[in-house]
């Protein structure tokens, strides 16, 4: 039996249905995230595990427990915050060791485990500081140590990067799917961020108007999408003559499909062309080797493998939504 | 910080010299020698304050205000806070017509209140007594003490909450270490503003006290319609000698701007 089971799972506020029978199983130690533009029921989702939102239908499961006839309180799972929501009047030791106390965990212990894990999240020595003296991503940090101390059963993470700058998001994103490979916590991670979903978890959710689209590894997402919203959701798409396409799939060619190249721009790592041809506009990804590529208003061939088209026949059983 | 051009200055000047103005002809004409309301005087003396002592009822009348502002604030912040939290957090039938009401002793004129206490009072037995002062003041305190108590608890981020929650916090744990001390920054605005308007409220109080529950505004606002003499300066100048000190001990101690603006612990 799986760890985690959604079953059914409905919220309607009024006459909106947020989500709308959502079916999701989730084994032990699993990355999962659900991910969806905004108003697609992923938020709500997490605080109808978290018991901050009843459902209006359907059950979830934790090892076979049924998790709606327990309070919110004694759930036991960790939770991380978008704005972090720390307690601005205690110190970060303070915050973390919140939860133990109310454990009821004996000052001694609650000592060594509070030091670990900052230890773990690398803010051993800022122990002593409040909050608003640290930086957004040290209080991310605090946020995650203050999580996970209590030895959730599930980790929950509610767009906990959405607040850092480019730069520190993808080491955060690294960290974090170290540190959750350490302690091994089952995690569910709600993000609008395609990049970020796929870089963490093991299986992605794809939602969409509080269903889910496409639930499967990320890779497989990807390169597979069940549907021609999880397509564009996860990555650039070019629809050409009824086939569709990734930019990094296209390559210059002798000969193919004819176009001219309209604008070229250059990013560091690949360039990115948009070449006119009689099917339309065509986005094409290079990567830069170093060599020469055809400059803006160049005669241009296009080659791709034919994948297979977003079908919806090719995903296996047991791993698509509703 | 930019600056201010001449007119600028000059309107800035008028206005502090308007504001200020009173206030210093009063404690000036506190130290004439004279036996009636002189200014400008010429001489200095000390001989009205030393006339204080000569009438304990204004030293008493001076701890009853004090009192009376204290707790009559304190009950109505207390009031204020289960209310503040339930008209932030929840949509209710009736929610409009309760924040309505505890307004509404805005709305009415002290002096409205003032007879509609006084025949209230002496119909149920506590015409003239500490505790009719106290209920009656807590009744015009109230919007004071909501209104700032009502900031704080809207400007409150309830994932905070949930984070307890989650963390295994009670909802009596959340409200103890969680919400109170989020909001305390408020509910202190909140009582110093209600102190403040119960200290100086004299239409009201004037109907509702009796020899013996004078506060100290209604005692001078007596003491003037039988006499002439410049006591009242020399009590005046007191209190606002006590008033400016107060100021600043609370300023050293806390920052004025975060008492009165109701500014958060982690500076929101």
């Amino acid at each position: 039996m799986a760890f985690l089971t959604l079953e059914k799972l409905t919220k309607k506020f009024g006459t909106h249905l947020a989500v709308d029978g959502l079916s999701l199983e989730v084994e032990k130690g699993e990355f999962i995230a659900l991910l969806g533009p905004s108003g697609c029921g992923k938020t709500t989702t997490l605080q109808m595990i978290a018991g901050f939102v009843d459902p209006t239908a359907g059950a979830i499961r934790l090892e076979g427990r049924d998790l709606l006839a327990i309070k919110p309180a004694k759930r036991g799972l960790g939770i991380v915050f978008q704005s972090y929501a720390l307690f601005p009047h205690m110190t970060v030791a303070e915050n973390v060791a919140f939860g133990l106390e109310m454990q009821g965990v004996v000052a001694a212990e609650r000592t060594k485990r509070v030091a670990e894990t900052l230890d773990l999240v690398g803010l051993g020595a800022f122990a002593v500081r409040f909050p608003r003296q640290m930086s957004g991503g040290q209080q991310q940090r605090v946020a995650l140590a203050r999580a996970l101390v209590i030895r959730p059963s599930i980790l929950l993470l509610d767009e906990p990067l959405s607040n850092l700058d480019a730069k520190l998001r993808e080491e955060m994103q690294i960290e974090l799917r170290q540190i959750q490979r350490t302690v091994s916590t089952t995690t569910i991670l709600v993000t609008h961020d395609q990049a970020e979903a796929m870089a963490l978890s093991d299986r992605i959710v794809v939602m969409n108007q509080g269903r889910a689209e496409q639930i499967g590894p990320p890779h497989e997402a990807y390169e597979r999408p069940a549907t021609p919203f999880v397509a564009n959701f996860l990555g650039k798409t070019n629809l050409v003559n009824g086939t569709t396409v990734r930019p990094e799939k296209i390559s210059f060619g002798t000969s193919g499909l004819a176009g001219k190249v309209r604008t070229r721009i250059f990013q560091g790592n690949h360039w990115l062309y948009q070449v006119d041809t009689d099917g339309g506009l065509v986005t094409v990804i290079r990567q830069n080797t170093g060599e020469a590529m055809p400059t803006e208003g160049a005669a241009v061939h296009l080659v791709w493998q034919s994948s297979p088209p977003p079908s919806s026949g090719e995903v296996p059983a047991g791993r698509r939504g509703s | 910080m930019s600056k201010n051009g001449p007119l600028a200055l000059a309107y800035h000047t008028l206005f502090v010299a308007f504001m200020l103005a009173p206030i210093l002809v009063v404690c000036w004409v506190a130290f004439t020698p004279e036996g009636f309301l002189s200014f400008p005087t010429d001489n200095w003396s000390l001989r009205w304050f030393y006339a204080i002592a000569r009438y304990p009822e204004f030293v008493s009348a001076f701890w009853r205000s004090l009192w009376l502002g204290a707790l009559s604030s304190a009950i109505a912040v207390g009031v204020s806070v289960p209310a503040a939290l339930a008209i932030a957090r929840y949509r209710f039938p009736g929610r409009e017509a309760m924040t309505a009401l505890f307004m509404s002793p805005l709305m009415i004129p002290h002096i409205v209140l003032g007879i509609a206490f006084l025949r209230f009072f002496t119909q149920i037995g506590i015409g003239g007594t500490f505790v009719g002062l106290v209920l009656a003041h807590i009744v015009i305190v109230l919007p004071f003490a909501l209104r700032l108590t009502l900031a704080s608890a809207i400007g409150l981020d309830r994932a905070i909450e949930h984070a307890a929650v989650s963390l295994g916090a009670s909802e009596w744990v959340v409200l103890r270490r969680i919400t109170l001390p989020l909001v305390l920054p408020g509910l202190a605005s909140g009582w110093a503003l209600a102190f403040i308007n119960s200290f100086d409220e004299v239409t009201m109080t004037v109907f509702i006290a009796a020899p013996g529950t004078e506060t100290l505004p209604v005692r001078m606002f007596l003491y003037i319609q039988d006499n002439i003499d410049p006591l009242v300066t020399s009590v005046s100048a007191c209190v606002i000698a006590i008033t400016v000190a107060a100021l600043v001990v609370m300023d050293r101690a806390y920052g004025l701007e975060k008492l009165l603006v109701g500014r958060g612990v982690d500076g929101r």
